[in-house]
């Protein structure tokens, strides 16, 4: 390989990205499993961490058949060490968190467990902890998108998964914006526009901005930088298309004219049967796997993120979880 | 950051004011796509009066940016509206940084000179070109074509075909013809099992 480009790998702070997408079936493990194997394989000391504690299965694809430990011992409180849960996978550089054994009784985390959870993560030593989040808009889900960096929102090119992409973006948005705001009133007010059939009739970010403005100046500003910081990532997966491809640009658009909110197109990745062959093999996709088209895709979003310097400000990432959400119990 | 009653036409094609031709263009057909009737990436979120509002807009903006003498009127009205918020306060930034213009994905690095068939797509795809385009320009068959791509050898017609095909091919998608398919016949010609191999094989 003449024209390897040698990435810095030298010790600086863990980047934290989270990945979800409101859908299930979209391929955020599959994402997950060979983004974190390509970045291993470029020399980058990388754990998975699989969030998904209702449908683990991160493990299975990065070919470790039966995790020994996984988060729910942390969940369940026996062991609170995040890091005594690491295991090693046949990918040299890449370790994984699994998520099997968890109580279905009690599958998410408590409130301070989360707190503990994230702040744990951001002790990994790695230069890359990826989150792969389970389907679904549950608080906890959430909150783990907003960790680390901003994360990677999957969509596949059908209306159900471009529908949850958005839903799933609102929510995130929506729950960093409340955390931003300081007075209580500008709080409420959020926390009113949130549900989409509320009565000040407020329907875009834009009018809960000016709304905002006309209540509380400061706050105004505060909430056009916490709009102006968020700024998810999108990769668009089981691309058939040039139009389907054109989709990601389509989704940033109506981001940017609807919601106010700036994304960044990560990459696409085509539709792949040697990559759903590999899922049925449980491992991931081989460095150069003899005819996937889906392994060069992903090995150009990996060198893409190994490339960009880490975005988020330390004043998002310090952003305190959410309040408390009563626990279904 | 703006409500989009107040966007210039910039704004609202997503370009910059130094946008070329072909970027505006290339802008305008993207905006023509996002806001059709019943569009994936739209339909969920606008209603049916706001996507033919976004759709004009869009159709406006095209027309006078991609007239030169209407845009360079155009500009200079932009730049008089402005001229007073520039001497008195500095004007908010704006939340939008000037939108990359839309080709966004280099080219995948590859690590050997050859030219095979999920390689073609790699390139086609990229250029937001689809297989029935090809079709189109070369009348060439698009199940061909797909084959080409797919590399299913055997069900393509004789190798002396197969390589105007190809050439053609890389034309359409800016590849050397030449190159592209000397490259993708030697693999062709390597694979003599695949060609021997039965139909119900697979």
């Amino acid at each position: 390989m003449s024209t390897e480009v040698r990435f810095d790998t030298g010790a600086r702070a863990v980047r934290v990205i989270p990945v979800g997408g409101g859908k299930g079936g979209v391929g955020k493990t599959f994402l997950v499993a060979n983004l974190a194997s390509a970045l291993a394989r470029l020399g980058f000391r990388v754990v998975a961490v699989d969030g998904d504690l209702e449908g683990a299965n991160l493990h299975t694809c990065v070919g470790v058949p039966q995790p020994p430990v996984s988060l729910a011992d942390f969940v369940a409180h026996r062991e609170e060490d995040l890091q005594k849960l690491l295991i090693e996978t046949p990918t040299p550089n890449l370790q994984i968190i699994a998520a099997t054994r968890s109580n279905l009784a009690v599958p998410q985390p408590s409130h301070a467990r989360r707190v503990r959870f994230v702040r744990e993560l951001r002790q990994i030593p790695a230069d890359f902890v990826f989150l792969d989040l389970g389907a679904g808009m549950h608080p906890a889900v959430m909150d783990y998108f907003m960790v680390g960096e901003e994360g990677i929102v999957v969509i596949t090119p059908e209306p159900t998964s471009v529908e949850n992409a958005y839903a799933f973006m609102r929510a995130a948005f929506y729950r960093r914006l409340r955390l931003a705001m300081v007075s209580h009133d500008v709080r409420k007010i959020v926390t009113t526009a949130m549900d989409e059939r509320n009565e000040r009739g407020i329907r875009t970010p834009f009018d809960l901005m000016r709304e905002v403005e006309t209540v509380d100046p400061e706050e105004g500003a505060r909430f056009v930088a916490t709009m102006r910081a968020f700024r998810p990532r999108i990769v668009i997966n089981e691309v058939r298309t040039a139009e389907d491809i054109r989709l990601g640009f389509a989704v940033g658009s109506v981001c940017r004219k609807y919601f106010g909110i700036e994304t960044e197109y990560l990459g696409y990745v085509n539709h792949d049967e040697t990559a759903r062959r590999a899922v049925r093999e449980r491992r991931p996709l081989g460095p150069a796997e003899p005819g996937s088209d889906a392994a060069v895709y992903i090995d150009r979003i990996a060198r893409k993120l190994a490339s960009e310097r880490p975005r988020a400000s330390a004043a998002i990432r310090d952003l305190p979880l959410d309040e408390p959400t009563p626990d279904p119990r | 950051m703006k409500p989009l009653s107040e966007q210039n036409h910039y704004e609202i094609l997503e370009i910059p004011r130094t946008a070329s031709p072909q970027e505006i263009e290339r802008a305008f057909r993207l905006a023509r796509e996002t806001y059709s009737e019943g569009s994936l990436a739209g339909y969920s979120v606008f209603g049916e009066g706001e996507v033919s509002a976004l759709r004009e807009r869009a159709e406006t903006a095209f027309r006078v940016l991609s007239d030169p003498e209407a845009r360079e009127v155009y500009d200079a009205s932009l730049v008089a509206a402005e001229a007073p918020e520039v001497r008195g306060a500095p004007a908010p930034e704006p939340i939008q940084a000037p939108p990359a213009p839309i080709e966004p994905f280099e080219e995948i690095d590859e690590e050997s000179g050859e030219y095979d068939g999920a390689r073609l797509r790699r390139c086609r795809l990229r250029r937001g070109i689809e297989l029935e385009d090809i079709a189109g320009i070369t009348k060439i068959n698009p199940s061909y074509l797909l084959f080409i791509e797919e590399e299913r050898f055997k069900e393509l017609p004789a190798a002396v075909y197969v390589r105007g095909f190809v050439s053609s091919y890389a034309s359409c998608v800016g590849l050397d013809p030449r190159l592209v398919s000397v490259s993708y016949m030697k693999r062709l010609a390597a694979a003599p099992a695949e060609r021997g191999r039965s139909r119900f094989s697979r």
